[in-house]
């Protein structure tokens, strides 16, 4: 094969992979925003050592070895601050439960996507202003009239009404196809 | 504490607002418990959901139309070729996210061109220039080596080229040519459409005229109307029927009359077009009378025969797995020959077929229009229901190429396949033209290949195990899916919007070289 071949290859397993790369790196800083950056540098980090990976082996065992080491890189930069992170033996046992859960990532986002036209129209904006405005709940709350506590609870119920929905369709979906 | 409880606090973790005290305790359950770390990831699961589709959503509660996975594909496929791609490659990553957060409602498909090559007799261009009939122009400079090519501008400027020339078409009312004949047909419409050289401009006046551009000067014939001419360093002077001009680089000139007979006239070029496209779509039946007789090929079916009823199409491979046409109906082929194609996009649409055996590398080959993919799975090949060993060829909305496998029966978190993407080949700026497209599943090599118009897109590895080397079909259509399912209609529609002319199954793993010389003898 040759390296033009190749780097179709990389790039077809990287544009599948993503989603379970990002996943991967929050997973390992949860509520860090900074968690999109290293996954971006992971994949800038896979793409310069593309040559290193052998085709026919599991690309996502080599990527995610990547973004734990990029992850890694990312604390020991931050280790001045005082920001709360997983201890070592738990951060092993993520990264290794994690890699397992992340196959069918796709078939979950499109069960999310219906489950999001299924929810109430008050409970999709706030989803909005929480995820696409990133916008303070204190600030949404002073708008709509509500207490911060009080969106706190009602975004948790959302999640897990969300969580239920998902998790029915794909029960559905697996029915179907078995 | 309570199961509540600590799901509280897994929120508070993702959402960055969690207290010391409670990050330790939550830490201390999660490395004992597995069932709260199986919940932390299926939050987090949703969480990344979340964010992907409200930046999808915009700003706007209305059901916008960009997938998800758009950004990344696009950065990374946007059309089939592969050194764009690489160059783009990480850095339009960042930007296409960017973009997405920050410009969310403008996303109003867009293509960049400002004509469409709409005919061509013999046509070699310059620099590498592939251009198949229905093309965007590419924008720059080009150049026609030789042979003749017609472009259709979006004013509705009509140009034929003849090599060798080249030229740069700027906007639908503006050319530049450096060198060559063109003719031009310029409706009321269009009045006012320049023609730039390098001794002076062409205004028209609506009107068909004839330019020779050579290293001397321009040379130019009205046939019918009226045209201006900007010399670069002189007066205007305006041109009526049957007249013509002689301007040199020096400046010199000479007018003249002509008739106007001594012109081809555009229908002559016309008969030239269709003459080529015949000898073109002559050529193709040689090759495809070739791939019928191909012992590999397991069922084969161009759709031009007239040998059986209506709603019978013939198998030409002679193994008698003829099909059965449901609902679709007849379209133009490739070539524009009518009824040699298949339309599936109303309803149902579809072609049964019934294939038996076990196979182990296979090659799934087809010619396909599509006019849009508006479903979230665009069928081209699948099997009936989603049994086990065997394969479905399908597009995703986003354009990618999906082909899978089923490898064993799924069950909780664990994948019954492995499903092979190629990056995005189509966006809406393609709608309409014909492509060739080719997945050849390798059992040897453990690759499955994406292949458009004769290139390798995309390739995958598969892992022993996922491998299937006793592949089945069965029951089948081509076009759709059947038994989707019942209650939810968004999966239920997965005819492909758009035609087929041309569709193969080979029992073996056709090589890429023999991919791209079908593509070769098959383009329209």
């Amino acid at each position: 094969m040759d390296s033009k071949d190749t780097d179709a290859t990389i790039v077809s397993l990287l544009t599948q992979h993503q989603p379970a790369i990002h996943l991967y790196v929050e997973s390992l800083l949860p509520g860090d925003r900074a968690a999109e950056d290293v996954a971006q540098e992971t994949n800038a980090i896979i793409w310069e050592k593309r040559g290193d990976f052998k085709l026919g082996t599991n690309f996502k065992a080599w990527a995610f070895a990547i973004a734990r080491f990029q992850v890694r890189k990312y604390r020991y930069k931050q280790a001045t601050e005082s920001r709360l992170v997983f201890c070592e033996e738990l951060e092993e046992v993520i990264a290794e439960e994690m890699a397992d859960t992340l196959e069918g990532i796709s078939d979950h986002h499109m069960a999310l996507q219906e489950c999001l036209q299924k929810l109430k129209p008050a409970d999709r904006e706030l989803i909005y202003h929480r995820y696409f405005k990133k916008s303070p709940l204190s600030e949404y709350g002073q708008k709509i009239g509500r207490s911060v506590g009080g969106l706190k609870v009602t975004l948790h119920r959302v999640r897990n009404r969300l969580q239920v929905c998902i998790e029915k369709r794909l029960a559905l979906q697996k029915g179907l196809r078995a | 504490m309570s199961q509540v409880q600590w799901g509280n606090l897994i929120d508070d973790l993702l959402d960055g607002s969690i207290s010391e005290a409670d990050f330790l305790r939550l830490e201390a359950q999660l490395r004992v418990d597995p069932t709260l770390r199986q919940r932390y990831y299926a939050r987090l699961k949703l969480e990344n959901g979340l964010r992907i589709e409200s930046e999808r959503l915009g700003g706007s509660s209305s059901e916008l139309a960009i997938p998800f996975w758009r950004k990344h594909a696009i950065a990374l496929g946007a059309g089939a070729s592969i050194a764009l791609l690489l160059i783009i490659g990480l850095s339009g990553w960042n930007v296409g996210r960017q973009a997405a957060q920050e410009a969310p409602l403008s996303v109003e498909p867009r293509a960049a061109g400002f004509a469409v090559l709409s005919e061509y007799s013999d046509a070699a261009w310059e620099d590498g220039v592939r251009l198949n009939r229905g093309d965007l122009l590419p924008q720059g400079p080009l150049k026609l080596r030789s042979g003749v090519a017609q472009l259709e501008l979006f004013s509705g400027v009509t140009v034929i080229l003849e090599g060798e020339s080249a030229f740069e078409v700027h906007s639908p009312m503006e050319m530049t040519v450096a060198k060559g004949r063109i003719r031009a047909l310029v409706p009321p419409a269009a009045k006012g459409f320049k023609v730039n050289t390098a001794t002076g401009g062409v205004v028209d006046l609506g009107t068909e005229f004839s330019l020779d551009v050579t290293p001397e000067g321009s040379e130019m014939h009205v046939i019918e109307g009226e045209i201006e001419w900007h010399p670069n360093a002189s007066n205007v002077r305006s041109l009526t029927d049957g007249q013509s001009l002689h301007w040199t680089v020096d400046g010199e000139f000479s007018s003249s009359g002509f008739a106007s007979s001594d012109f081809p006239r555009l229908e002559d070029f016309e008969r030239r077009f269709l003459g080529q496209r015949q000898a073109r779509r002559e050529a193709w039946e040689v090759a495809s009378a070739e791939v019928a007789s191909d012992p590999r090929v397991l069922a084969y079916f161009p759709m031009n025969s007239e040998e059986l009823g209506r709603r019978q199409l013939a198998d030409g491979s002679g193994s008698g797995f003829h099909g059965t046409i449901v609902s679709a109906r007849k379209d133009a082929d490739r070539w524009d020959e009518s009824s040699s194609a298949l339309n599936f996009s109303p309803a149902g649409s579809r072609v049964r077929v019934s294939i038996p055996g076990e196979h182990r590398s296979m090659t799934f080959y087809c010619w396909a229009r599509i006019d849009s993919l508006d479903r979230m799975y665009n069928s081209l090949f699948l099997t009936d229901g989603h049994e086990l060993h065997e394969p479905h060829w399908q597009i995703m909305s986003d354009g990618r190429l999906f082909f899978s496998v089923k490898k064993r029966e799924s069950w909780p978190e664990r994948p019954d396949k492995h499903i092979t993407y190629s990056p995005s080949f189509w966006d809406p700026s393609m709608s309409g033209k014909w492509f060739q497209i080719a997945t050849v599943y390798n059992v040897e090599a453990q690759t499955t290949t994406h292949y458009v118009n004769g290139k390798a897109i995309g390739r995958d590895f598969i892992s022993d195990e996922f491998l299937v080397d006793t592949v089945r079909i069965g029951a089948a259509s081509i076009g759709n899916w059947n038994e989707p399912t019942r209650n939810d209609s968004t999966f239920a529609l997965r005819n492909l919007n758009g035609a087929i002319d041309e569709f193969a199954i080979f029992a073996d793993a056709l090589s890429s070289e023999e991919i791209a010389e079908l593509y070769e003898k098959g383009r329209p």
